[in-house]
């Protein structure tokens, strides 16, 4: 650059005439390298702080300034740009020796394409496969005891704090005024007329995911018995997954850093288990079978009873089926529409006013 | 280190924020390359020529910015070492973000060979010198050594060629960043078929109000002039395209804020989240007031108008709201719960992953990148030799506003041997 303005100066026309140009004694006389390299300089700083940040040296670093009991990373760790997904082989994901941390062998089992075809962006009908894979969710017989989720987490080695499968508890409907009352207040005499009901969520394994359409690098796919499962090998983890779930099933593993989901327990599958899930349901409210055999626990049900599925305006078609998801088979005329909205959700402003902020840390640690 | 729920963007909660600040900053900048783009196209294709002074300055922003947009998403992503999945099993043309490799790759691939045509003729002329800098001026012009007035004229045509499909690639671009958010169903306040073209038409307004703000921060440098006839014609492109921008925001507004007008989800969340929630002063006065209608009243008055610090203060008005319809976009369609009651929590983490001193520190990348390139490319001379005089820019006799559009006969030998003579 001070080579290329020292060159104008020369060939500018102003630059015979006797009253210089205000650029022309610059060229000579101010120390633009010193500028320069102090703008340099600085700037280096701060693509090097800039860049750190994003392994969380920086973060490391401010959470140290308040007295909150933080393990410290190790500087070198950090520097070494370790392939974050070396979390495979985190111990706690192998808790069962179920072949988390030998991709390899999930690869010839799973993911095995020859087995099961896998599909990512045009799906096959249902009936053209020997077995469709779906749930029938019994709300009737639910008790929101969270058996599941808790199975599904010890099974699967969910990390802290995220889940494939939840049961919210949702409660509607209002206190009515009575004169005749049980409920006494300062206001007057009420019965209640609140309805408390549970409902298990997980991921809807769509016959026409949107998760699996739109992963640029087909790490997600739908194998052709109904699951959608992910090759954590190859997810990139951009997150538009995520983004692109309806039904917020996806999660970023905090372990993993990959984006992860509730896979049908497709390692029970595979041996002709049940999900933990519905193995564990102490009301057997879940309900797993193959949709495409007449025979089946879901096809008797589904052809008994009527069913509703979650937001199936988005055009998913999801594969969880809910036996009284309104409530109107208990209840009749007096049920109360549970369904929409669905739930507060744990990390919204709703749950806030309830609860006040929460804040948790996880016990394990990444990186 | 995962505490994660005061990090909001980390995930770990059922309804997260996913996407933070870097991918607020994506579409920012890509957006400001195919806006500086769209000004150097403006000199070679639409015959702006008053304009012909900053477009080697803008192919060179472009560039920089080009080559650190990446960046934003690579930094986002919780496996950068799996980024080189996007080339050996790309799902084109299912994934929009798939789509990135093809369309981010033939754009780097057609921006060097416009590099190399918007410089050749002067790193011929530059080559004939002796030193490193004519050495290097032998690399880059690959071989060539005619600097005839009839090669001039080839590259200035191939130019006009590469540069029109520039624009279509430009366009591509940013057109398929609006779709990654458009394609999104389950974001209600994302999907609309508005997205792409609301992207690109603030990108060109970008674009163009941060030409004009590095144009100036260029002349500053060299203690120069800004010339009149450049911030004039950029500020009245800036304005044209304003203009379009206000309109298609005032489109968007009508078509998602009006419950008459659309769905419920996209009613409810614009309402909660815009109109009366945590973005209305993101929205209503900083992406709408700042960046469209201060900038209008400003142009209004003739005394800031043709002032360069005013223009100034008109573009950097504009560059701020065009980050804060990013930021909104980005983060405030994110807010909305897609299947729970109430806000989704979102806090802007300071430092660490996905944080604002990342961001900082992609900007800086892409003004090391934009000074390595203006090291790298002689585009001074570029300049002084486009606009038909050995003139630097600034330093022009402003009477005659055709005077620069009509390319004065050029010295060569005078030119080259005054210009280029190698002192190393």
């Amino acid at each position: 650059m001070r080579r290329s303005n020292s060159n104008h100066a020369q060939v500018t026309p102003h630059a015979d005439n006797a009253a210089p140009g205000p650029w022309e004694g610059e060229a000579e006389g101010i120390p633009r390298r010193g500028v320069l390299a102090g703008v340099l300089g600085t700037l280096a700083a701060v693509v090097a702080t800039g860049l750190a940040g994003n392994f969380r040296v920086g973060k490391a670093a401010a959470s140290t300034i308040p007295k909150v009991p933080v393990r410290r990373v190790p500087l070198p760790k950090v520097l070494a740009l370790r392939p974050r997904w070396a979390s495979w082989t985190v111990d706690e994901l192998n808790a069962n020796n179920d072949g988390w941390s030998q991709p390899a062998a999930w690869m010839s089992t799973i993911l095995n394409r020859k087995k099961l075809g896998i599909y990512h962006d045009s799906f096959p009908a249902e009936s053209s496969q020997p077995h469709h894979w779906v749930m029938v969710i019994d709300l009737r017989k639910c008790i929101g005891c969270q058996a599941c989720v808790v199975a599904c987490k010890s099974e699967n080695n969910v990390p802290p704090g995220i889940y494939r499968t939840w049961v919210q508890v949702v409660e509607t409907g209002s206190m009515v005024s009575n004169p005749e009352g049980e409920i006494v207040t300062s206001a007057g005499r009420f019965t209640s007329g609140v309805r408390r009901s549970s409902l298990p969520r997980l991921c809807n394994h769509c016959d026409s995911p949107p998760c699996v359409v739109v992963c640029p690098v087909k790490a997600t796919f739908k194998r052709s018995d109904g699951p959608v499962l992910i090759d954590y090998t190859k997810c990139i983890g951009c997150g538009i997954c995520i983004q692109s779930c309806p039904y917020d099933a996806r999660y970023f593993s905090t372990v993993q850093e990959t984006a992860d989901k509730c896979t049908f327990c497709v390692h029970r599958l595979d041996r002709g288990l049940l999900p933990a899930c519905v193995t564990s349901c102490v009301g057997r409210a879940r309900i797993f079978g193959d949709v495409n055999n007449p025979q089946s626990t879901v096809s008797k049900l589904l052809a008994q009873y009527p069913t509703n599925r979650l937001l199936v305006s988005e055009g998913t078609d999801p594969q969880i089926f809910y036996v009284d998801l309104n409530g109107d088979l208990v209840m009749g005329a007096t049920a109360f529409n549970t369904a929409y909205p669905y739930a507060a959700g744990t990390n919204t402003n709703e749950y806030d006013n309830l609860t006040g902020r929460v804040l948790l840390q996880t016990p394990l640690g990444g990186d | 280190m995962h505490l994660f729920a005061d990090m909001g963007l980390q995930g770990g909660s059922l309804e997260s924020v996913y996407w933070g600040i870097l991918i607020v900053t994506y579409p920012f900048i890509s957006g400001l390359v195919a806006g500086s783009f769209v000004v150097s196209s403006l000199s070679h294709v639409f015959h702006q020529h008053h304009l012909d002074e900053i477009a080697p300055l803008a192919l060179i922003v472009s560039f920089a910015l080009l080559l650190a947009a990446p960046l934003t998403v690579l930094a986002d992503s919780r496996q950068p070492v799996n980024a080189f999945e996007l080339f050996t099993r790309p799902h084109i043309p299912w994934s929009p973000l798939a789509d990135f490799t093809v369309i981010w790759l033939s754009y780097v691939i057609l921006m060097l060979i416009e590099t190399y045509f918007a410089f050749r003729y002067v790193n011929v002329d530059m080559a004939g010198g002796v030193g490193w800098r004519a050495k290097l001026a032998r690399v880059m012009s690959l071989g060539s050594r005619d600097a005839s007035e009839e090669s001039r004229r080839r590259d200035a045509k191939v130019l006009v060629f590469l540069s029109a499909i520039g624009i279509l690639l430009a366009f591509l671009f940013h057109g398929y960043i609006g779709f990654v958010f458009g394609a999104v169903k389950a974001r209600a306040i994302w999907s609309t078929a508005l997205m792409p073209v609301l992207f690109i038409v603030s990108a060109i307004v970008s674009g163009i109000a941060f030409m004009y703000l590095v144009y100036l921060a260029v002349v500053r440098f060299y203690r120069e002039k800004p010339d009149s006839n450049v911030t004039c014609t950029l500020l009245t492109w800036l304005m044209g395209f304003l203009l379009l921008d206000a309109y298609l925001d005032a489109v968007d507004l009508v078509t998602s804020g009006v419950s008459a007008y659309t769905q419920g989800p996209v009613d409810k969340g614009v309402s909660a989240i815009f109109l009366h929630g945590p973005h209305a002063f993101k929205y209503l006065v900083i992406q709408l007031g700042v960046g469209i209608v201060v900038p209008f009243l400003l142009f209004l008055v003739p005394r800031i108008r043709h002032t360069p610090f005013g223009g100034g203060v008109v573009a950097l008005c504009v560059v701020v709201g065009v980050y804060a319809m990013r930021y909104n976009v980005v983060l405030g369609g994110q807010m909305e719960s897609k299947i729970s009651q109430g806000l989704v929590n979102m806090t802007v983490p300071l430092t660490g992953f996905d944080s604002v001193q990342t961001v900082i520190g992609v900007f800086g990348v892409a003004f090391l990148l934009f000074l390595f390139f203006s090291w790298l490319l002689p585009w001074r001379q570029a300049v002084s030799i486009a606009i038909g005089t050995s003139d630097i820019p600034g330093q022009h006799d402003h009477s005659d506003a055709e005077d620069s559009t009509n390319s004065k006969p050029v010295d060569e030998e005078a030119l080259t041997a005054s210009t280029f003579e190698g002192k190393e």
